[in-house]
């Protein structure tokens, strides 16, 4: 199992008046090489599930472990460079830093690991490649269009080869074709081994045949239709 | 290029540049000790005690020899010595009179 | 093929460089800034410095003592009697009374210094007509005559004329002859400069013969001077003993710190390094939020981050300081310190050429370093720290 979750509880603020739990108990398995749609309304734990899955904080208590690691009691320092290669982020604002360019986006995250430029200037140009967008690849990210934001938002999730790919409502500010667009992509991606979770309200996503699973989370809590 | 290439040769050019200093100052005091070996006979055959920069008031003019008041208005209606006063401070040796 | 740890820092330095150039107009102002301050404060110190060693090179030569008669706190005429008295004194080997003062010359409203001695009468003056560029020293048989310094020569318009006149107290005027001229190797001390025979000066100053404006003495043997000094001192109650040693001291501290310019220099470093600490230290903005969330995110480590802005403050601050040192040593040393010369030299027409070499001194790179760039980077530990608390998970949301 590529991802799990046992008993999974995230309590911010804890022993503080302002303590709240988000997750309680939560039980979750996703097997490699799959693409879940993971649903939730705001405030329901959704962002902390993914953080959660995305290795950015341990949890509280219970068990979690991603990618064959345990997240529970690991130092912040071994949760980056875990995260750093296992997961890729796609955010629903893009995220990119606008007056960077584009392959410099891509790049970023292979900056802290010492890898020379013309080594990362490889890796990107051939994601670039494939993804059809090599003509913007000095353009500031800030000057291309929101599709074209997508898919450097992609190649980046992808510049390190990660194994899961976490996309936060990627579709929100995409018209339908790009939607189809996108969600073609990340059936290619399910289809060359990559396990993919997408946090979506759109019926594009959640109604794709490619989906093999939907996870609905309310009050922290797993909700089991 | 790469921008710390760049950060570099800029780095390299300034020292360069500093480098060129370094050999202006070694040759420019080659000629100052010349200069300053005419500057010893006019101090020692004439009693000088005081290089000729600021010659506005006399107590900036001849710093080390002037009396105690001279900083101070010789009567109210002198004018202050702005900004030559601010820079030359009082001679020191007004704080020393120990004979 | 460069180790990995290098490549990585590298990186950083390539992304810090670029961070930078994304805000090139807001960072390139602040190390015009600094630099501009950094040149301010190096410029008095190498200016200063320089002063201060040629007048140490130069005044090792001053004479051992000088008398000076004072009244109510300030200086007068000393009567020649004062000579008697001192022969009484064992060690003194000469007692060389002077004339000197001041002279304004209203139509040019410069200020000239006339000095005049027994010229063959102080102990260490041979070879003294190598301070001049032409011409000889004024002789006793040769009345009116004069020496003068360059800016003399200039502001009287003594190029093609030979003669010039100088009002006496009377306003009655009292002509003289240029013999000579003293040599641009002199200017530092010799610009404003107009030597003559006693009796001359005596003429134009309307002194009488039997008194003198100071007196220098040198003693047989120079580490006799202290002693000496305290025996003049001793009986000559009414006079100003000041010893070689006390005038060199003059200009080890006249550029001290609580001279008033230094003191403005180095305030003005302060403000605005306080206030360009402040902008740092006064938190992050929503845009740098979000970068180091992002970054954060992506898989960059705390420590990076904290590399990335330790880099730019390092290299804002370093380049600023390189090029505001470099600026004030060409300053003072290709353009006379121009801009300092007018507030040193004030309203003085006179204004000797600046032939000197700018004082780069360890303890004074390191002065300016510190009321600079360690401010600066002192001010980065702060937001650094505050960075290290952006969670990563703020991009999530």
């Amino acid at each position: 199992m590529l991802i799990e979750l046992d008993n999974t509880t995230k309590i911010y603020n804890q022993g503080k008046p302002n303590e709240v739990t988000a997750l309680h108990g939560v039980n979750l398995q996703i097997e490699g090489r799959t693409m879940v749609c993971l649903q939730g309304a705001s405030g329901s734990g959704k962002s902390t599930l993914l953080a959660i899955i995305g290795c950015v904080f341990p949890p509280t208590s219970g068990r979690a472990s991603i990618a064959g690691k345990q997240l529970s009691r690991m130092p912040d320092r071994f949760l980056t460079i875990h995260r750093r290669e296992k997961i890729g982020f796609i955010f629903q604002q893009f995220n990119l830093l606008p007056r960077l360019s584009v392959l410099d986006n891509i790049t970023l995250p292979l900056l802290p690991l010492g890898i020379s430029p013309r080594e990362r200037k490889t890796k990107a140009r051939k994601l670039l490649g494939q993804l059809s967008i090599s003509h913007r690849e000095n353009f500031p990210a800030g000057q291309i269009s929101g599709g074209e934001m997508q898919r450097v938002a992609i190649a980046r999730a992808l510049i390190n080869n990660q194994p899961i790919i976490l996309a936060d409502e990627p579709t929100a500010h995409l018209d339908s074709r790009l939607s189809m667009e996108f969600m073609q992509i990340m059936t290619d991606l399910k289809a060359s081994g990559k396990t993919i979770i997408i946090a979506s309200h759109d019926t594009l996503v959640s109604e794709h045949p490619a989906i093999d699973k939907i996870i609905n989370i309310k009050d922290g809590r797993i909700d089991v239709p | 290029m790469r921008p710390s290439h760049t950060l570099f040769i800029f780095l390299l050019l300034l020292i360069i540049i500093d480098g060129m200093l370094y050999l202006h100052a070694k040759r420019l005091s080659k000629d100052l000790k010349e200069d300053q070996a005419i500057q010893a006979i006019a101090v020692a055959g004439l009693g000088l005690t005081d290089l000729g920069v600021a010659t506005e008031a006399r107590y900036t003019r001849h710093p080390a020899v002037s009396d105690p008041m001279a900083p101070f208005m010789d009567h109210p209606g002198a004018i202050e010595h702005f900004p030559t006063g601010s820079f030359w401070s009082a001679p020191t040796n007004m704080f020393s009179q120990k004979y | 093929m460069l180790p990995k740890g290098l490549e990585k820092q590298l990186n950083i330095l390539d992304f810090s460089l670029t961070s930078l150039w994304r805000r090139k107009l807001k960072n390139l102002s602040i190390m015009l800034v600094f630099a501009l301050v950094i040149f301010l404060l190096g410029s008095f110190q190498m200016l200063t410095g320089a002063l201060t060693s040629s007048a140490e090179a130069v005044l090792e030569n001053t004479p051992e003592i000088t008398i000076q008669k004072m009244s109510a706190g300030r200086q007068e005429a000393i009567p020649l009697a004062y000579i008697e008295k001192l022969r009484s004194i064992y060690g003194i080997r000469a007692v060389i009374p002077r004339i000197w003062g001041y002279y304004f010359d209203e139509s040019n409203l410069a200020n000239f210094t006339i000095l005049a001695l027994e010229l063959g009468s102080m102990p260490f003056d041979s070879n003294l007509n190598l301070t001049l560029a032409h011409g000889h020293f004024p002789k006793k048989t040769e009345p009116g005559t004069a020496v003068i310094g360059r800016s003399v020569q200039d502001i009287l318009g003594l190029d093609k004329r030979r003669t010039f006149s100088l009002f006496r107290p009377d306003l009655s005027l009292k002509s003289f002859k240029v013999v000579g001229v003293f040599s641009q190797q002199t200017d530092l001390l010799s610009n404003d400069l107009i030597v003559m025979n006693l009796t001359d000066a005596r003429d134009l100053f309307g002194i009488p013969v039997s008194m003198a404006t100071d007196l220098c003495i040198y003693v047989a043997n120079p580490t006799e001077i202290e002693t000496i000094a305290k025996k003049i001192a001793v009986l000559l109650p009414d006079t100003r003993v000041l010893t070689k040693s006390q005038i060199q001291k003059t200009y080890q501290v006249v550029f001290s710190w609580r001279s008033g310019l230094a003191s403005i220099c180095l305030l003005t470093a302060l403000v605005a390094f306080a206030i360009l600490a402040w902008d740092k230290a006064s938190g992050l903005s929503p845009e740098e939020k979000r970068e180091i969330g992002i970054l954060k995110i992506l898989g960059w480590e705390t420590g990076d981050i904290l590399a990335v802005r330790f880099w730019e403050s390092t290299l804002v601050s370093a380049l600023a300081f390189i090029i505001g040192c470099t600026a004030a040593y060409i300053h003072v040393a290709f353009f006379d310190a121009s801009l300092l010369k007018a507030v040193m030299v004030g309203w003085s027409v006179i204004h000797p050429p600046f032939k000197l070499l700018p004082s780069v001194t360890l303890a004074d790179l390191l002065l300016i370093f510190t009321f600079s760039v360690l401010p600066f980077l002192g001010a980065t530990v702060i937001p650094a720290w505050r960075c290290a608390t952006v969670p990563p998970d703020s991009v999530i949301r």
